[in-house]
């Protein structure tokens, strides 16, 4: 299997060695790049095409956050951004979850859980952090009572067993545990999901989370 | 039932002594109006007293009636001093002046100063005498009395008082009618419109009164208000930078035992210990972030926290908005602890932007002075191009002192000779700052 291919975007350069320094000492992965800002990180994606680009939420020149979102919106980008920040749950983190980002991570996380989350993150069969995360979804969700767009319709697309499955991905299950709750093996649930994304248009589990808590299909109040 | 009656008969009498057997008087609700004018009042109702003292209008019979009027007139005067005891002095007046004052009316009611000397007036006697208070004058001289009272008084009090002289009015009538004529019956309405306008006149001003004091409080709180939002602000950032630091110290102090080879347990157990200091205080500092965060923080964006190192970048964008700007940086810069350089940022920030928009189209000078002990900001503009009265100024100033203060040091400002403004700060700040080569 090959390593893991790591982008590290953060304006203070100790944080960039300091990561890059924990990273490189974990088996399976690597750091492929350092950025200072969110331009150096929207070029360097591209360049590189890391697998996970680790984005802290501040950044001069341009914010974690819309850099995220630019590479997120590059057609057939697989790259997959991991947020860095200095909070947890403030509005930042949901914007970023909404402008592409895969999951977030406390800049103080231990390194067993920084390489945790990269690994997550690359795999995509899970949510990352899954609780917290959900929670930080439907808290927003609630919050920010915007107009709902026509996504019924999308979510019309999905068969019974897929809107299922998307249902349980929003819980913030894993592929296997879903694979278990249904009793179907983990590659169909893998098939569901990937589905799901390309029929919603969505990056990954984390937009799927986002989205079927936007659409109401999950209700926040759901757990 | 017979106590019961008795005891409220005494608490009535009770509430009348406390109403009316008193020197005390609430202070005259304020004019509005120019003040030069508000000796004015006074002197009229002493010009007014003057003239119905010293001018009855009766031809006297008795020659009691001058001084009685001369005596109801000082009890005017005196009811704009203590109101109360004035009108039972007017009223003693009154009753006294019923029994003996015995006049006669004349029937043209011209004033004396308006009749040309020598003129000889036809004068026709009123058929009967009429007793002093009853006439013109002392009528007027009472209702004076009882408006004065009113201004001063409660309400009820007044109210008192006009019943009061009602009565005394109505007991003139019956027990005296030879001498009254049935003139005290055209007094009452005259009491009770001096009465009722007095009360008026106080409810619209007292009513006045509170409703400026409101609007003094919440233009009190208003200020309050935006000063502690402000400081919360201030304090927000300040915790803000002090948390970026301490992640750095976090991830730092797990990267060291990296950086050598076979690190020493002693090495790997202080550091962490560092470490997880650093995590506890970091999430101290979250939940104080917590209770600082507003609304507004949002906005904040995600720009990290500024440090002078962006001050060209303002500058850059207050010149773009087309300000005529000139810079001055005196002395070596250096890099200053972090909350100096953020507070330093947010005041060249602040009074640019105020700079923009009291004096829009001015020229304005920023001068930066690196001092061994302290860092010191000016900005100055110039006389705006034609007077501006900019929408919801001055909320800037008190943040930029808050600011200034919390780092011990302080900021002035005020117009200067030519008609422009002036910001000066003065920011202590040691000899070395941060050894980061960079802001969080």
């Amino acid at each position: 299997m090959t390593s893991i291919r790591v982008l590290i975007a953060d304006d203070q350069a100790m944080v960039r060695q300091g990561f890059t320094v924990l990273l490189d000492a974990e088996p399976g992965i690597e750091v492929a790049g350092q950025a200072a800002n969110g331009l150096e990180a929207v070029a360097m994606a591209a360049e590189l095409n890391p697998d996970v680009v680790l984005m802290d939420v501040r950044m001069p020149e341009l914010g974690g956050i819309e850099a995220t979102r630019r590479i997120a919106a590059r057609t057939g980008t697989t790259v997959k951004v991991l947020m860095l920040t200095t909070f947890d749950l403030d509005d930042y983190v949901y914007e970023a979850l909404r402008a592409g980002a895969s999951g977030f991570l406390l800049k103080d996380a231990s390194a067993a859980e920084l390489a945790q989350a990269v690994r997550v993150v690359a795999a995509g069969d899970a949510l990352l952090a899954p609780a917290v995360t959900r929670r930080l979804i439907a808290e927003f969700t609630r919050l920010s009572a915007g107009p709902r767009p026509p996504m019924k319709e999308r979510l019309g697309d999905l068969t019974e067993r897929e809107t299922e499955v998307l249902a349980l991905v929003a819980q913030g299950l894993s592929n296997a545990e879903i694979a278990a709750g249904l009793v179907v093996a983990e590659q169909t649930v893998k098939t569901h999901v990937s589905r799901i994304l390309v029929k919603l248009g969505l990056r990954d589990r984390t937009q799927a989370a986002v989205f079927a808590y936007e659409t109401g299909l999950v209700r926040p109040s759901g757990y | 039932m017979r106590r019961k009656q008795e005891a409220a008969r005494r608490g009535l009498l009770a509430a009348l002594r406390a109403d009316l057997w008193s020197t005390a008087a609430d202070s005259l609700p304020r004019m509005r109006g120019p003040r030069p004018l508000a000796r004015l009042p006074h002197v009229l109702v002493v010009l007014y007293a003057l003239v119905l003292g010293l001018f009855p209008d009766g031809e006297g019979i008795d020659p009691t009636v001058p001084l009685l009027a001369t005596a109801q007139a000082a009890t005017l005067v005196a009811a704009m001093f203590r109101p109360l005891p004035a009108f039972w002095a007017s009223l003693a007046v009154v009753l006294a002046g019923a029994r003996t004052g015995m006049t006669y009316l004349p029937q043209t009611l011209t004033f004396p100063w308006m009749v040309e000397p020598g003129a000889r007036l036809p004068r026709f006697q009123h058929a009967d005498p009429v007793a002093f208070p009853w006439t013109g004058s002392g009528i007027f001289l009472h209702a004076g009395v009882l408006f004065l009272l009113a201004l001063r008084v409660r309400p009820r009090a007044a109210a008192e008082t006009l019943a009061i002289s009602v009565l005394a009015a109505a007991a003139c009538v019956v027990l005296l009618p030879e001498q009254t004529g049935g003139t005290p019956v055209l007094a009452v309405p005259v009491y009770a419109f001096a009465v009722a306008s007095g009360m008026m006149t106080r409810l619209l001003r007292t009513t006045r009164t509170r409703l400026e004091a409101q609007e003094e409080l919440t233009a009190e709180e208003r200020a309050h208000r935006t000063l502690l939002q402000e400081r919360s602000r201030i304090a927000r950032e300040l915790h803000d930078v002090v948390a970026h630091h301490m992640s750095v110290i976090s991830i730092q102090a797990q990267v060291a035992p990296h950086l050598v080879r076979d690190p020493p347990d002693e090495l790997r157990d202080n550091l962490a210990g560092i470490r997880e200091n650093a995590v506890e205080a970091l999430t101290e500092l979250r939940r104080i972030l917590g209770v600082l965060r507003t609304e507004d923080s949002a906005k904040d964006g995600q720009a990290p926290q500024p440090t002078l190192d962006r001050l060209g970048e303002l500058l850059a964008n207050v010149r773009g908005a087309g300000v005529a700007l000139t810079e001055e940086i005196a002395g070596e810069p250096r890099p200053l602890a972090p909350g100096v350089e953020l507070s330093a940022f947010r005041i060249v920030q602040e009074a640019l932007s105020n700079a923009m928009r009291h004096a829009p189209g001015a020229a304005v000078t920023l001068r930066l002075r690196y001092r061994p002990d302290a860092l010191t900001i000016r900005v100055v503009n110039a006389a705006p191009a034609k007077p501006v009265t900019a929408p919801g100024g001055g909320h800037g100033l008190p943040g930029m002192r808050e600011r200034a203060a919390m780092l011990g040091g302080d900021l002035v400002a005020g117009p200067t000779p030519d008609g422009g403004y002036e910001v000066s700060a003065f920011l202590p700040a040691g000899p070395s700052g941060k050894g980061d080569e960079s802001a969080p």
